[in-house]
């Protein structure tokens, strides 16, 4: 209760702070929190678009199909390197080098691709989003302690039983933290995808704003994609809570 | 070739050897060792000599590289939990499962219904001072409770053969020998051959109707010796302070070997 307190007023105190310097101060590049809520209200509804809502379901649509791919590719391409010892062996630092590329790089291919439309942007999503699953998914096969296995193995447990009863549960948690990032990067490449060339879409209006120097609106942009940002992963978080309360 | 009557685990010379990076470990070498159902035999040795790779031969887990194991005269080729049960100096609990449902993981592995593998745990775990512990977690446990529940899983599985590698090896000697008196009355009542791997004298004496004696790598068997004493044993009788005194001669030999020094 005290922290939360605490926080509160630091939060507060940074908004007052703010909002005292930023008066002054040119309305184009400083936003005072005072004029947010307008600025609200103007970009929810800006004559030539669709309303905001609208452009908010595409990037939530955009960011569900992006983060499917991105699990279910994760999770197979790390089950098939981490449970073959040889595939793994030969794939696992090609996988890794890729990783270490800034993936913004491949934006414009995928554009090209894909063209303007979701589907670039489907596909960036899932690019960011991929790696972490694919990642946690190896390094959580490889902390199963081998002597649980032994252990499930000596009570008669075949391939099937021991994957099931002892690795899944014995790596949820790691797969679980792989899983949140792996949401957070794909929401973070649907985004930038959008800002980067869209014709729709939460950064697409991002974008908009900051064009045409709407500071307030683009502000008030920035609020709400974080605020959606952080539901998310709040919900990740207790999920990831949860997991970890049950398996260690 | 039958086994001799009442002989229901047999090894005939044995070996196993291990490839390590530095080259291959002779683990253990022509073992011959016959235990007959219903017996208590403990594995005595130093540190590294194979007495572990011995039990997981019989168990299943390690494949043999020249000899046979044989149980009830068939050839062992792999666990089988319907005629043999292990247990671990690492309790190995799954971390993730209740008291009570570690105990009932071989049961489940078996398709034993739910509520029938919960009565036989809390059947098992109540006399082994666990009542109330039944939904804890293994990390909610002592390293002595943990070692009961990890002995329960074993014994649910009403397998007449159990092997345990050192199950007390990591316990406080006060707990360690509370739990070995507790085993002699599990034993009593449940007239399970039990095979035993120890470098304890006192746990061996304690516990064992014979004491296999292993040389130290490779391992070998050294000396079969009876403990012919009834229990529960008084560890200051003058037999078991005598029969002490010879295996500490042998096994003193074995590990100044295994250490490699001289005194």
């Amino acid at each position: 209760m005290k922290i939360l307190a605490w926080r509160a007023a630091l939060l507060l105190g940074a908004l007052a702070a703010w909002e005292a310097l930023a008066r002054p101060l040119s309305p184009v590049l400083y936003v005072a929190p005072s004029r947010l809520p307008a600025a609200f209200s103007r970009i929810a509804a800006v004559n030539d678009m669709p309303p905001l809502g609208a452009h908010a379901w595409l990037t939530l649509e955009e960011v569900a199909a992006a983060y499917a791919l991105a699990v279910s590719a994760g999770l197979w391409l790390g089950f098939l390197l981490g449970l073959r010892r040889t595939v793994g062996r030969i794939y696992e630092p090609l996988l890794a080098a890729v990783y270490a590329i800034p993936s913004v790089v491949w934006y414009p291919s995928l554009m090209l691709f894909f063209g303007l439309g979701p589907a670039s942007k489907i596909a960036f999503g899932f690019l960011l989003g991929f790696f972490p699953v694919a990642l946690s998914v190896l390094a959580g096969i490889r902390q199963v302690p081998q002597h649980l296995i032994t252990v499930a193995v000596s009570m008669g447990a075949r391939p099937g039983a021991v994957f099931r009863k002892v690795m899944l549960p014995a790596m949820a948690s790691t797969m679980v933290g792989g899983l949140r990032a792996g949401l957070a990067l794909s929401v973070v490449g649907v985004l930038v995808g959008e800002i980067l060339g869209a014709r729709a879409g939460l950064g697409y209006v991002i974008n908009y704003a900051y064009g045409l120097l709407m500071t307030g609106e683009y502000a008030a942009l920035v609020l709400i994609v974080g605020a959606a940002v952080l539901t998310i992963d709040a919900t990740g978080a207790w999920l990831e809570s949860r997991v970890r309360r049950w398996t260690t | 070739m039958s086994a001799a009557a009442g002989e229901q685990i047999v090894l005939r010379d044995v070996s196993k050897r291990y490839e390590t990076a530095s080259g291959t470990v002779p683990a253990v070498e022509d073992v011959n060792i016959a235990v007959r159902a219903r017996e208590f035999v403990a594995l005595l040795g130093p540190s590294g000599c194979g007495k572990s790779t011995v039990l997981g031969m019989i168990g299943g887990l390690v494949r043999p590289d020249a000899g046979r194991v044989s149980i009830d005269g068939v050839a062992v080729t792999g666990p089988d939990p319907r005629k043999v049960a292990l247990a671990f100096q690492d309790p190995g609990l799954f971390p993730w499962r209740t008291a009570l449902d570690n105990v009932g993981f071989g049961l489940e592995l078996q398709g034993v219904p739910a509520a029938r593998r919960r009565e036989i745990a809390r059947a098992l775990l109540e006399p082994m001072g666990l009542r109330g512990f039944e939904a804890k977690y293994p990390r909610e446990l002592s390293g002595g409770m943990r070692q009961r529940v990890a002995i329960a899983r074993a014994l649910a599985l009403e397998t007449p053969i159990v092997l345990m590698d050192e199950p007390f090896g990591a316990l406080d000697e006060q707990t360690r020998i509370l739990m070995g008196e507790w085993l002699v009355g599990i034993r009593a009542r449940t007239h399970k051959t039990i095979v035993f791997v120890t470098h304890s004298l006192q746990e061996a004496i304690a516990l064992s109707d014979r004491i296999v004696v292993m040389t130290a790598r490779p391992g070998r068997v050294k000396d079969v010796v009876d403990v012919p004493l009834p229990f529960p044993r008084n560890v200051n009788a003058p037999e078991v302070v005598d029969l002490r005194a010879k295996l500490w001669e042998q096994v003193r030999e074995e590990s100044l070997k295994a250490l490699d020094i001289r005194l």
